[in-house]
């Protein structure tokens, strides 16, 4: 089916696109700011909620497309991309997100991302990084710092964190951003941007964990320490600087786009349709498949 | 005259050996023969040894036939490199290249005196007629042509297509090889005559082996989308795909792995689109979690695990048989897993149909469960009727279902749900792995589970009472039995000829569905049965086992199973089951009649 393109839908508002699911979350966990931002970002976009498709893997903040309206899509895992790029490529009208924590999409689900990323498939990729696996009980996560004491590491850790903002800008993802739920105002306007780039566009959220997470990662502590790259004069067309300013994960917070590529890359979809395009012209019909193996 | 030849040959990388065989099967397939061509390769990536059997019928063969009936070998260290895939009987016409040096009487074959000896110099009549020895391949499909009466004018025909865009000498010089084999031929005539009798019909054939046929079926039956990873033997789906769906809509995703690339499909049966994946053993655990999730979530997929010898790496280019346990069980939680084993490359046409079907219609995954010998010989079959073939597409909610009251799990009397798909207003829902209730809205309780467990397993009880998904041959009211299925039900049906022609009663079950077990079927075809095989090519035998997981068999059932790369033979298969009805009669149980 092929849905008339955007023509938004001005009426819609933030609660169209929740759903009357009650979130399983402890009470003052980072994800219910995070939904709102999303519910508030969806509005703004406009595309109702049956054109959107939400997909994430398992965690706790994989349970988001649930809270949503929109159709969802809670898969396995660290598997959202690759299910999500399925549905885009199959049906690239949707406005498709992606969801989950930093478990799922750069541990067990990290092999996917790179790969997402040069494939710049037209969606909008979210990472809920609380530094800690929150729904199996306070592991460690690959985002985790240094020398943190969880329930698997008794004595500390002994690795480096992974840090994301690089990970994913050094495989040349074309939007880059982060953000938090103590800025909810900020992370609603940078989600909408992210949704809107046409493009792979990755949304990093310091989102805490008040059950399992460090008090260093609360929402109070954010707020003391965050800083608005746009207060800092960063150019988000500088993919270098954005490099340079990234390597401060998990020392300092900086909110913000850090990359917005001003000339999007053509998108893996786009060019899926311009192939169909091109080639059906020279098809059998479908029914008679079979001359193709037919010997004159 | 003769009207069955099986010919194998074997030469080093460069000598074009398989590119003769396919030559010679594209143009006896013109001629009207019924022909089935298999391929070997040594182990190095590129060059070391090569070879293929062509067999060739007036008949449709059923199977790539045992001993040669003419060898040829380009030298012999590669030929003796394929040992029992080219096996040289008292009944073989051996040819050889004169360069060798290898006595006609001192042949490097043991114990083995062929009919006929031909040292042939090919190598110098190719650089003689064609000025060049790359067309020894020409001259051999001369001396064929010439001996055996086959090929000839077909071989040049194709020829002049496939060098078309070279220019007319190359295409002259490969004449003149051809006409330089065929005149040896006539100057040094067999002592007993074995041209192949003309088929009494000439008909338009199909040429082409079992993993283009899975595509094309594939393509068929409406599949846009194709999320995979490279493995062998299955990859010339992937291949096949990335050539042509995108001619219809579709598109192939050569995916970062194997889950990846499942998981790719599972999304795109999520967005409503009918979705494919194919792989071996390997790809197919790593593919396991997310056959979970669709069967869950009810996404309907469709995965060709094409079998090769394992467990790991195993034999990967050899077919084997032992991935059945693992197409039916692997899985986390009860599932029910339909898993459909194609029996022939034409039989993959409507195996795979029938999987999108089936898939489709119970809105779940579906394992094609092939082999690599299925997967990649070459066959001819006569051209299918297409308009035969009903495609189903998933039950979609009708307007009046959409809307807030929608429950995309709802219980229905079938268990099949109406499924809707982003796009659709209305139709909004929350597919998950997490268990859920009729809405789709995640439970964690066990009455809801247990709910949910029954209906997903009850949508797929029609799939046992499909009565064509059973081939049975023979007479039926045969006391002896045998039991095959994929590559091997092609040796079996060979092995019931040979039975038959020796007066032996026997009948044979070929079923194509593996899992779950049709016990109706199972049962009505061994009522009446006193001894008898499950003919399997793995070490366990595990159709045999699952069946006695299930079914009541009768005691001289027994199973007759060698691990894979091993082909069966059509008369070792009738031994073993007189053995067998043998030793039943021993036991004092009654014995079966032999006329
Ligand atoms: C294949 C598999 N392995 C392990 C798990 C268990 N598991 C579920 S969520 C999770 C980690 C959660 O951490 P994160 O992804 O950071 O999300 P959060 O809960 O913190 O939001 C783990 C290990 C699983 N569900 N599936
Ligand atoms: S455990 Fe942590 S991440 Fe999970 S819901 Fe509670 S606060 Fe949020």
């Amino acid at each position: 089916m092929t849905l008339a393109m955007p023509a938004p839908v001005p009426t819609l508002q933030a609660k169209d696109f929740r759903s009357d699911l009650k979130p399983i979350w402890c009470p003052g966990c980072g994800d219910f700011g995070v939904v709102q931002a999303v519910y508030r970002a969806l509005a703004a976009v406009g595309r109702p909620p049956h054109e959107i498709a939400f997909i994430s893997g398992i965690g706790c903040s994989s349970r988001i497309p649930g809270y949503t309206t929109a159709y969802g899509f809670n898969s396995v895992h660290g598997r959202a991309l690759p299910i999500a790029q399925g549905i885009k490529i199959a049906h690239p009208e949707l406005l498709v997100l992606v969801a989950g924590g930093d478990g799922d999409g750069f541990s067990i689900g990290g092999g996917h991302v790179a790969h997402a990323v040069r494939r710049n498939i037209d969606l909008t990729y979210i990472v809920m990084d609380n530094q800690i696996y929150g729904l199996t009980k306070g592991q460690l996560s690959p985002t985790s710092p240094r020398g943190l004491k969880t329930v698997t590491s008794m004595y500390g850790s002994l690795e480096e964190p992974l840090n994301p903002l690089m990970y994913v800008l050094s495989y040349g993802a074309p939007f880059v951003a982060q953000g938090t739920p103590a800025d909810l105002p900020g992370l609603t306007a940078m989600l909408e941007e992210a949704i809107r780039y046409p493009g792979f566009s990755f949304v990093n959220i310091q989102s805490p964990c008040v059950t399992y997470g460090e008090e260093s990662g609360q929402i109070k502590a954010q707020k003391e320490k965050m800083k608005a790259l746009a207060d800092m004069k960063h150019d988000p067309t500088d993919r270098i600087k954005a490099l340079s300013l990234a390597q401060d994960y998990g020392r300092e917070l900086y909110t913000g786009v850090f990359f917005r590529d001003p000339n999007p890359p053509p998108t893996y979809d786009a060019l899926v349709k311009a192939r169909q395009a091109e080639l059906s012209a020279n098809a059998l019909p479908r029914q008679n498949i079979l001359d193709l193996f037919l010997q004159k | 005259m003769t009207t069955d030849l099986v010919i194998g040959m074997a030469g080093s990388g460069g000598d074009g050996i398989v590119s003769a065989g396919e030559s010679l099967i594209a143009a006896v397939a013109t001629e009207g023969y019924h022909a089935m061509m298999t391929k070997s390769f040594g182990s190095q990536i590129r060059g070391g040894e090569s070879s293929c059997r062509v067999r060739l019928s007036t008949e449709p063969v059923l199977n790539p036939g045992g001993t040669l009936d003419v060898a040829i070998a380009l030298n012999w260290e590669d030929f003796l490199k394929f040992g029992g895939e080219l096996p040289v009987g008292g009944n073989t016409i051996v040819i050889y290249e004169s360069k060798t040096g290898v006595a006609p009487d001192k042949l490097p074959l043991p114990g083995v005196t062929p009919a006929e000896v031909f040292p042939v110099p090919i190598a110098d009549m190719a650089k003689e007629s064609a000025k060049t020895d790359k067309a020894k391949n020409t001259v051999i499909l001369g001396l064929i042509a010439g001996w055996f009466g086959i090929g000839g004018d077909g071989v040049m025909k194709g020829l002049r297509k496939k060098l078309a865009k070279k220019g007319p000498e190359l295409l002259e010089a490969n004449e003149r090889a051809l006409a330089a084999g065929r005149k040896y031929a006539q100057d040094h005539p067999l002592k007993t005559p074995r041209v192949m009798e003309r088929p009494k019909t000439v008909s338009p054939k199909l040429l082409t082996d079992g993993n283009d046929m899975c595509g094309a079926a594939a393509i068929f039956s409406g599949c846009q989308f194709f999320g995979g990873y490279p493995i062998t033997p299955s990859t010339e789906i992937m291949q096949f795909l990335s050539r042509e769906i995108w001619k219809y809509g579709g598109s192939v995703l050569q995916a970062e792995d194997e889950i990846a690339g499942i998981g790719a499909a599972v999304g795109a049966s999520f967005a409503g689109k009918k979705a494919m994946t194919a792989t071996s053993g390997p790809g197919m655990s790593l593919k396991t979690e997310m056959l979970g999730l669709a069967t869950i979530a009810e996404l309907p997929l469709v995965l060709v695990n094409v079998q090769r010898g394992g467990p790991s790496t195993g034999l990967p280019t050899k077919t084997e048989q032992a991935d059945l346990y693992q197409a039916a069980f692997s899985a986390h939680g009860d599932v029910l897993r339909p898993v459909l084993a194609p029996t022939c490359v034409a039989d993959t046409f409507e195996i795979t149909v029938e999987a999108f079907n089936m898939a489709e219609m119970y809105q779940t995954p579906v394992v094609i469960l092939s082999d690599q010998e299925i997967s990649q010989r070459k066959e001819t079959c006569d051209p299918i009727d297409t308009s035969k073939f009903r495609l189903v597409d998933r039950l979609r909610p009708a307007n009046s279902e959409l809307g807030t009251h929608y429950a995309r799990y709802r219980f229905t009397e079938s268990g099949i749900s109406p499924i809707s798909e982003p796009g659709m207003p209305g139709g909004n829902y929350l597919a998950a792995g997490i268990e859920h209730n009729e809405k789709g809205a995640p439970i964690s309780g066990g009455i809801m589970h247990a709910k949910m467990n029954e209906k997903r397993f009850r949508k797929l009880n029609p799939i046992r009472t499909r009565r064509d998904l059973f081939q049975t041959y023979g007479d039926p009211n045969a006391p002896l039995a045998l039991i095959a299925w994929g590559s091997v039900a092609g040796v079996a049906r060979e092995a019931l000829r040979v039975a038959e022609r020796k007066g032996v009663k026997v009948k044979l079950l070929v079923p194509r569905l593996l899992y779950p077990i049709a016990e109706e079927f199972f049962n009505d075809f061994l009522s009446g049965v006193q001894a008898g095989l499950v003919v399997e090519q793995s070490h366990q035998g595990q159709l045999y086992h699952i069946m006695k997981m299930v079914l009541d068999l009768p005691k001289g059932l027994k199973s007759y199973a060698r691990s894979g790369a091993n082909p069966f033979q059509p008369a070792e298969i009738v031994r073993r089951l007189r053995e067998q009805a043998q030793a039943m009669h021993q036991s004092g149980d009654s014995m079966p009649q032999e006329e």
